[in-house]
């Protein structure tokens, strides 16, 4: 419970403080990797034992604008990384260690087939993860075009593949693929 | 879902061997979850298993060449712990243990633990497939360790209270044998629809659809026959315009003549009668295909409405979240066109597949009888044509499949852009719009022009293997009458009328093969929704509400509309009946998805709401809804009158009844405002009211509906201050003698609340009286301060 008595001009003071952009490179802000395998951030006099990273463009600018944030179910943003080409070998990594995690999603590579059965499509694939086998719904919108070639794919309970370019697949294999072109 | 306590947890014996190895034999397991993957995003099996005493955390390393199959593939035998491998096995006390949460990813999850010295560590990893199972046992541990220090309350619910033993259906919880298919052995995509679509063939489509036109057989008995009478009557046809024309009467053969009785060689008369038989062939024939016109029609429309309204209705019985995931375009495609498709291929193929082959036997067996060796010329090439259609067959598939895909595309974009029109209008984006509109639009088009390529193709190439062999049969014709001697120009005739009857079964072949897969096609997505079970279902004997109090009690309800992401927490509320509730919190919190469950439209993951001490589960639905009423913040005029808006819910309401409601809602002076009063057309097609109006139309509706349990969503939020009071005045007025649960931002809104709650975060963090809550000093307090220093600033 707050004691503290309410404050009008505090919430002022927050609110101000969510509309700025605070950016953050390797001047202002330090970043290490925990014990436990997490992100920890030390800007200014704040210290934040554990943070998340969260891309703000994933699928067009994925290492461009990545929102560091603090935890928990009132998610702050604490500041902005502009560009990850910006940081050191040594801190990139340890973010991009949390990034790839949190958007894992396989790479297909080929495609052996694809089935359409009563209202779903079942596929049989490579990724750079290995063979995967999954099943999407055909009635809602599972297969995005998130450009001309490029296509996002989520099965039935939300596990995403990806293609980035369906043209470096061969032609037999767009073939297969042709229903979601 | 159905909670099963007490239901041993099946685990694999490899696995409960390792966890033996590290001592833990004697301890009970409480939760097990299969993961299948690493830190480095590999995929590889493990598990995590809870028992009374401790987690222990299995792992695998990632197997080269693995398939990994998610829902849909997933086979029992493709996971298989009990395989030989090398487990590498972490024990983690019970007591070291603070937390175990899992924290959702993009399309993974991580299974974390927060030790008791505040480390955090992912101790797994599991993609999607898993979260139900690593969520079962996150709170699992919730249950049982969490709560347990904090005293009797623990002890109460015990480790083997509500959600403490994860009965769900998912792989490894026990009920396996439910959620496979028994044919294939694979997972069900949907545990709660146990249909296996690979093991439902076509042919049950094919027989399913052909049930709707079972109540018309009479008449397609009647349209069979007709064919038949065509298909004799056109055999008839070359036989006398050849064979009897040319060579019996124009050669004057005496002895067919008097075979039909003619004496005296009367050939003009004999003439006269071909003719006239001919005339006749003709006329009937014709009469024939009028006839069999009127009928077509006739089934068609029947059965086309009578699929429309079981898709209509099925879509009904379906719950909100169905709605929720889907375009509204799309499935007013399923409505509106799929009936139609569905009954081409029963209409303009299946009775034909009978009569052409009947036609293309007879025509062959007559072919042969006259001459062998020109008719095996004729149908060499047939077989050609035939295979070409084998081999088309998938494409054709597919460019059905891509039609409906670019349909939907283009109802959804319609759709859309229509509803927005205001948005697009006040940014000017007309033009982009148009060029969105133009790419589906082409999109459609082209794939529309795929289907004819195909189809033209097969008709091509059945034309042309029968010009080919008419060709062939004129020059043998020619050859055997002039050369050979051996053929007469009359056969010759004859011959080739018959060979021209081919043409009928060749083009219905050329084109069979595409009302089928379009028929298919569409029915199989018409059975997709009607065989969808609603995820919220009536009770097969529900219980009546009879004289209802309602008192509402919320016992330990967990809800999300998505699985990992509870909207709600162990709401635990007794509103006693008669009271008024009022919920204050910000948006998100969860406090429309509360009263959401309470009216029914979704069913809590964990816990249950109870109406008079009944289960809602249990209470029919006609009761429930009848005595639960809603005005939510999105209202919905339907297309109609003022008057049947407000009567919704109460057809049979009287004009004094619709008149006080309206007059309770402040609605009846704008209403009386319009020229056409009570009778103006209202919604989509006809006035437009602003959000205030709807408002106070919704309300008189829920008026009108005189539940015992009414729920105001924000239900004044659209209104101004002074309508508000007024509104304030008629439900005050209106909470006599009934439950209310109020939802609301402006507190002064809530005044006339007997309690209040606050909900954040999905959890009732707050309650109590207006005092109670202010001298709480919380976010109630701090809410109320807010907005008095608004008010004053604004004054």
């Amino acid at each position: 419970m707050e004691d503290k008595e309410f404050d009008l001009a505090e919430m002022e003071k927050e609110t101000e403080e969510m509309l700025k952009i605070n950016l953050l490179n390797e001047k202002n802000a330090r970043f290490t990797r925990t014990e436990g395998g997490f992100l920890s951030l030390k800007t200014g006099d704040k210290d934040y034992p554990r943070v998340l990273a969260v891309r703000m463009f994933p699928f067009t600018d994925p290492d461009k604008y990545i929102s560091i944030r603090t935890t928990g179910e009132h998610s702050k943003e604490i500041g902005i990384i502009e560009d990850m080409a910006s940081l050191s070998g040594e801190v990139r990594g340890i973010i991009e260690e949390q990034l790839d995690l949190r958007y894992f999603t396989p790479v297909i590579t080929g495609i052996y087939s694809i089935k359409d059965e009563y209202g779903y499509a079942y596929f049989d694939v490579m990724t750079d993860r290995g063979r995967c086998r999954f099943a999407i719904h055909m009635g809602g919108s599972d297969v995005v075009h998130l450009s001309e070639t490029r296509i996002m794919i989520t099965d039935i309970d939300e596990n995403r593949f990806e293609i980035p370019d369906v043209l470096k697949l061969t032609p037999g294999e767009r073939k297969k693929l042709d229903l979601f072109l | 879902m159905p909670e099963e306590p007490g239901k041993e947890i099946k685990v694999p014996k490899a696995v409960k061997s390792v966890i033996e190895e590290l001592g833990g034999e004697k301890e009970e397991i409480l939760a097990f979850s299969p993961t299948d993957m690493n830190e480095k995003g590999e995929y590889a099996d493990g598990y995590a298993v809870l028992t009374e005493k401790a987690m222990y955390v299995l792992k695998s390393e990632p197997e080269k060449n693995a398939v990994h199959s998610f829902k849909g593939f997933l086979n029992r035998k493709d996971r298989d712990a009990d395989k030989e491998r090398e487990w590498k096995c972490t024990r983690f006390p019970a007591e070291e243990i603070k937390k175990i949460s899992v924290e959702p990813q993009v399309a993974c999850g991580l299974l974390v633990v927060e030790f008791s010295d505040g480390i955090e560590k992912t101790v797994a990893v599991f993609s999607n497939l898993y979260r139900k199972e690593a969520h079962v046992l996150s709170r699992t541990f919730s249950n049982t360790f969490e709560k347990k220090e904090e005293g009797e309350e623990g002890e109460k619910k015990g480790p083997k209270g509500p959600g403490g033993r994860g009965g769900h259906g998912g792989p490894g919880s026990g009920n396996e044998d439910d959620i496979y298919c028994p044919i294939c052995g694979m997972m069900y995509p949907k545990a709660d629809r146990k249909i296996c679509p690979r093991c439902m063939d076509r042919k049950s489509v094919f027989i399913r659809t052909f049930g709707y036109f079972m109540p018309y057989k009479g008449l397609m008995i009647f349209m069979v026959l007709i064919y038949l009478a065509v298909a004799a009557l056109n055999l008839v046809w070359p036989y006398l315009n050849g064979k009897v024309l040319y060579d019996y009467i124009l050669k004057k053969n005496n002895a067919f003549l008097l075979s039909v009785g003619i004496k005296n060689g009367d050939f003009i008369l004999a003439l006269l009668l071909v003719i006239l038989t001919m005339f006749a062939a003709r006329l009937t024939l014709q009469l024939l295909t009028v006839l069999q016109g009127v009928f077509t029609a006739r089934i068609v429309s029947s059965v086309v409405r009578d699929i429309k309204k079981d898709i209509f209705k099925a879509m009904g019985k379906l719950s909100i979240s169905f709605f929720r995931n889907r375009q509204t375009g799309g499935l007013m495609t399923r409505v509106l066109r799929d009936a139609d498709r569905v009954t081409g291929f029963f209409i303009d193929g299946f009775p034909y597949i009978f009569i052409h082959s009947f036609t293309l036997i007879a025509t062959l067996v007559m072919m042969f009888s006259i001459n062998r060796r020109m008719t095996l010329c004729a149908v060499i090439l047939l077989p050609i044509a035939f295979v070409c259609m084998f081999f088309l067959r998938p494409r054709m598939w597919t460019a059905f499949g891509h039609r409906h895909r670019a349909e939907r595309t283009l109802n959804s974009r319609v759709n859309d852009n229509l509803t927005g029109a205001r948005v697009v209008k006040a940014f000017g984006q007309e033009a982009r719009e148009e060029e969105r509109f133009v790419s589906v639009n082409k999109r459609l088009k082209d794939s529309e022009m795929s289907i004819v390529g195909v189809s033209n193709f097969l008709y091509f190439t059945f034309n042309f293997t029968h010009s080919v062999a008419s060709i062939v049969i004129w020059i043998m014709g020619v050859y055997l009458i002039l050369v050979e001697h051996s053929m007469e120009l009359g056969v010759l005739i004859t011959f080739i009328g018959y060979a021209d009857q081919l043409n009928g079964p060749m083009n219905f072949a050329s084109r069979v093969f595409r009302w089928w897969s379009d028929s298919m096609n569409a029915a199989q997505r018409m059975f997709e929704i009607i065989d969808a079970i609603p995820e919220i279902r009536e009770d097969e004997i529900p219980l009546p509400m009879n004289e209802p109090k309602g008192e509402i009690e919320l016992k330990n309800v967990t809800f999300g509309y998505e699985i990992n992401r509870p909207v709600l927490k162990d709401i635990n509320l007794k509103i006693p009946a008669g009271s008024m509730l009022g919920i204050v919190g910000r948006s998100g919190a969860g406090k429309t998805t509360l009263v959401n469950l309470i009216s029914r439209m979704y069913d809590p993951q964990e816990g249950s709401i109870y109406i008079d001490g009944v289960d809602i589960r249990h209470i029919s639905f006609h009761d429930l809804r009848r005595n639960v009423a809603m005005v939510s913040q999105e209202t919905y005029i339907f297309m109609g009158t003022v008057e049947e808006n407000i009567a919704y819910a109460n057809p049979n309401a009287t004009k004094e009844e619709i008149i006080r409601a309206a007059k309770l809602a402040s609605a009846h002076e704008f209403i009386l405002r319009m020229p056409d009063g009570y009778n103006t057309m209202v919604g989509s097609s006809g006035r437009e009211l602003s959000g205030g109006e709807r408002q106070r139309i919704s309300i008189a509706r829920a008026i009108l509906a005189d539940p015992k349990i009414l729920i105001l969503d924000e239900a004044t939020a659209s209104v101004d201050t002074e309508t508000e009071r007024a509104i304030q005045a008629a439900i005050n007025y209106l909470v006599k003698n009934r439950t209310t649960i109020s939802i609301a931002h402006r507190l002064s809104t809530l005044k006339d609340a007997d309690f209040l709650c606050v909900i954040d975060n999905g959890e009732i963090t707050e309650r109590g009286t207006h005092k109670e809550l202010d001298e709480l000093r919380g976010t109630y307090h701090k809410l109320m301060e807010l907005q008095t220093k608004a008010l004053a600033l604004r004054e």
